[in-house]
């Protein structure tokens, strides 16, 4: 009874101090949320729904495709070296893990009026889809997340930029 | 108050004493560094990606978008890495066993929910594969399913075994 006893006290501390230290850590951290803050919900449209309405919408080649050619923002959510070695002409590079380094010179040229199309390596990666959350928590309502990501774009021969911008 | 790094009051418990073998304690020592590997690893594979290790707990279904749900992204892995430190250093070992008991159980409830869900969808079990979030990648629901069984096998050893060699104990100086 005893064991259990301080078993049970030792676990109530090392929860509090995980605590104390995940939090400091939120804090600072480049990638750190409020967690009382977050909306609920960010509603996620699938693909092949309407355009126009609010939040994410994922889109497919043809789509991805359009949008570049009308001039929408295109951001690459992939590593910089990824980045570097080819992306989709005119997307800028923001980093889903390094959101410290390029969050403000993104948002500076990043408009709530016009369709941001996000992408990242393939199908299978999922940083487009939370990089397009983290931009809706910011306040951008109108994105679309190009499943497909580069491999499918590059795939299809499409223009490929290579370096940096 | 002083702190001193024991190997126990009884070197032999476990071989003389008769008690059980699961609680020798070189296999006790063993089983720390063994939970504290699998617990600090995953614990960084999550630690500064609360957003990502949000959408995967929710994705089980349990817990929706909220407060509770960041909470527990922010802290959950900062408990991992504590109770691995922990289980290395020696200090509150019990504490620990006791956090990762109830880790694995919850962790087994939730697999286990989600394993069901796509049996109930038609896939069979054996070839029901997924990422279960834990920071280890996808695999066979099957095979998380016995890992997770095993660990809480382990850490309920670690929490009822009669003494443990290679902590840190704390104890008050008498007068």
């Amino acid at each position: 009874m005893k064991i259990l006893r301080n078993a049970i006290l030792q676990a109530i501390a090392i929860a509090a101090v995980s605590a104390v230290v995940g939090f400091a850590f939120n804090a600072f951290s480049r990638n750190g949320i409020n967690p009382f803050k977050m909306p609920v919900k960010v509603p996620v449209a699938a693909e092949g729904s309407q355009a126009g309405e609010e939040g994410i919408r994922i889109i497919d080649l043809e789509e991805a495709r359009r949008m570049v050619e009308s001039g929408a923002s295109v951001i690459d959510a992939r590593r910089k070296d990824e980045y570097d070695e080819g992306h989709i002409p005119g997307a800028i590079l923001f980093d889903y893990y390094d959101m410290g380094t390029y969050r403000d010179r993104v948002l500076a040229v990043l408009s709530n009026e016009s369709e941001i199309m996000v992408y990242c390596s393939e199908a299978t990666c999922e940083d487009s889809e939370l990089l397009a959350k983290e931009l809706y928590l910011l306040g951008f309502t109108k994105l679309l997340v190009f499943k497909g990501g580069f491999a499918e774009w590059s795939g299809a021969g499409l223009p490929v930029e290579r370096g940096d911008l | 108050m002083k702190m001193t790094w024991s190997q126990g009051a009884h070197p032999t418990a476990g071989t003389r004493d008769g008690v059980h073998w699961i609680f020798n304690p070189y296999l006790l020592l063993a089983f720390r560094l063994l939970l504290a590997a699998i617990f600090i690893y995953a614990a960084v594979q999550k630690i500064g990606k609360p957003l990502a290790f949000a959408d995967e707990i929710h994705n089980y279904g349990v817990v929706d978008y909220g407060a509770p749900l960041y909470i527990m992204a922010v802290v959950l892995p900062w408990v991992e890495l504590l109770c691995g430190l922990a289980l290395v250093t020696g200090v509150a070992v019990r504490g620990s066993a006791l956090i990762l008991l109830g880790l694995n159980a919850m962790f087994l409830a939730v697999i286990a929910k989600k394993t069901a869900g796509y049996v109930g969808d038609g896939t069979p079990f054996m070839k029901v594969y997924f990422d279960c979030g834990c920071g280890f990648g996808a695999t066979y629901a099957w095979k998380k399913l016995l890992e997770d069984a095993a660990y809480l096998l382990v850490a309920l050893a670690l929490l009822a075994a009669p003494r443990h060699r290679f902590v840190v104990s704390i104890r008050r100086r008498s007068s």
